[in-house]
């Protein structure tokens, strides 16, 4: 079924020997990282060394649809639950029963499929809609999101509840730029799969040569897009024109990325110079330079006069603030310490 | 058991995990730990019945403290787990539910920690 997971990254090793501990639990399992990490891939991975190897496996995409058809393609119906349902249908929770339920985007789901979801996986009952009877559901739910759910939580978007029900098992794979040492084996692997397919074989030693310069490029759509280049080159049959133009092209994002700061400064552009020095040269191509690295920084900046000003206004008094800002009284403890938030002198913190 | 019983405490913390390290040797334990679940749960995979009791914090890299418990109690009920969590933190309820011996909140004082601990190993 699912391809096996290429790398010998630090990170891939880390995520095969989790898969080899965990797939036989059946423990409710949060699948983090980037599109086009191979999410699904992973979550092929546990299935197959699962006892439910042979039992269905599912897939939904939270994001693909609109709240009330995705409550009904988990949950199914009975006739007649609403207009048009003339035929009762089964959920995907029903479908996947005995086997896997993967829920892939988890982080766009609606809050309220959110709470109906929580009571699934505590309850291991779900009721189809119209229905009056509870069916009991042996699922094992695998979730899969590249939101920072708990980011989403601090901005009242993700149920802290569900995130802990679901963050059993939790399997972060990293960006393709953050473990370029997978790059060759992966160009290997899929060169030696999608070669025969399109009739590319004798492209492939010129495809090969160009690996040092694909290890240049920053993969935003990581492992997915390096597929889509490698099917191109052998496809087209230029490797080295896909590859430059690869290269240019990602250089001319990042100039137009400049341009757009320096002719609108007011356009919110103005947290960029303090986050990033663009202004320096060579900054662009460092390696500490890097779209998460910028998040973090404008996160924890941001995060950091929010959290200031409520404790300005609460006197110091965390228990509160941790309220106000629906946080734990441990998480804002933590978020102190780690951004180096203090209190004014001569205070008395002790709440 | 030998003379000095042996548990595994798995924390990601590492001012707490020094000092329940530092306590437990003191107090004659023979002491394992590891800083993230799943180095936790290999800890466990190789001691299997050599171990006598496991302390876990519920929130955990990669692999949670809930899901070491309930592995555990699948696999080694014969062991007793302590579970350890922050205050007001939402894993209490799950920790129960996989079938801890004992949750305790932080913070708590090492000697009730291990007093706990000395209870469970004499059941």
């Amino acid at each position: 079924m699912g391809p096996p997971i290429i790398g010998v990254s630090e990170n891939i090793r880390r995520v095969r020997e989790l898969i080899e501990h965990v797939a036989h639990t059946g423990l409710n399992t949060v699948i983090l990282g980037e599109s086009g990490v191979g999410k699904e891939v992973v979550a092929q991975n546990l299935y197959q060394l699962s006892p439910r190897l042979g039992k269905p496996f599912v897939k939904i995409n939270c994001a693909a649809l609109p709240e009330g058809l995705l409550e009904s393609e988990l949950f199914g119906y009975e006739r007649g639950a609403f207009t048009g349902a003339e035929q009762k249908r089964k959920g995907k929770f029903q479908l996947a029963h005995g086997g896997v339920l993967l829920l892939d985007e988890i982080g766009d789901m609606s809050l309220a499929l959110q709470a109906k979801l929580l009571h699934v996986l505590q309850s291991g009952e779900f009721a189809p809609l119209g229905s009056e009877k509870d069916f009991k559901t042996d699922t094992w739910v695998i979730a899969a999101t590249n939101h920072d759910l708990k980011q989403d939580i601090g901005e009242g978007k993700f149920r802290e509840d569900l995130y802990y029900r679901l963050n059993i098992i939790t399997i972060f794979i990293s960006p393709l730029r953050e473990r370029l040492e997978d790059i060759p084996p992966l160009i290997d692997y899929y060169l030696n799969e999608y070669a025969p397919q399109l009739k590319g074989e004798h492209l492939v030693t010129r495809a090969r040569e160009l690996i040092e310069q694909l290890k240049s490029y920053h993969w935003p759509g990581n492992v997915r897009e390096l597929q889509n280049v490698l099917k191109r080159m052998l496809v087209l049959g230029d490797p080295e024109k896909i590859v430059h133009e690869l290269l240019s092209g990602s250089l001319t994002n990042s100039r137009s990325t400049n341009e757009q700061r320096t002719g609108h400064p007011e356009s919110g552009g103005r947290l960029i110079p303090s986050v990033i020095e663009l202004d320096k040269e060579n900054m662009i191509g460092n390696s500490s330079f890097s779209l998460k690295s910028i998040k973090k920084k404008a996160v924890d900046k941001v995060e950091k006069e929010v959290i200031a000003y409520i404790l300005e206004k609460t006197d110091w008094n965390r228990s509160k603030a941790s309220k106000i800002l629906k946080v734990s009284y441990k998480t804002l403890l933590n978020k102190i310490t780690e951004l180096a938030i203090t209190p004014p002198s001569g205070k008395n913190i002790n709440d | 058991m030998g003379s000095m019983p042996k548990i595994l405490i798995i924390e990601d913390t590492d001012e707490v995990l020094s000092a329940l390290y530092k306590y437990f040797r003191q107090k004659n334990y023979d002491v394992i730990s590891a800083s993230n679940g799943l180095d936790g749960l290999k800890a466990i995979e190789t001691e299997q019945e050599s171990l006598d009791l496991v302390i876990t914090d519920l929130v955990l890299p990669n692999i949670s403290g809930v899901a070491v418990i309930s592995i555990v109690k699948k696999k080694f009920p014969n062991i007793p787990v302590i579970a350890i969590t922050g205050w007001g933190e939402h894993p209490e309820a799950l920790a129960k539910e996989a079938k801890a011996n004992l949750v305790m909140e932080k913070p708590f004082k090492l000697n009730e920690l291990e007093k706990a601990v000395r209870e469970l190993l004499k059941a």
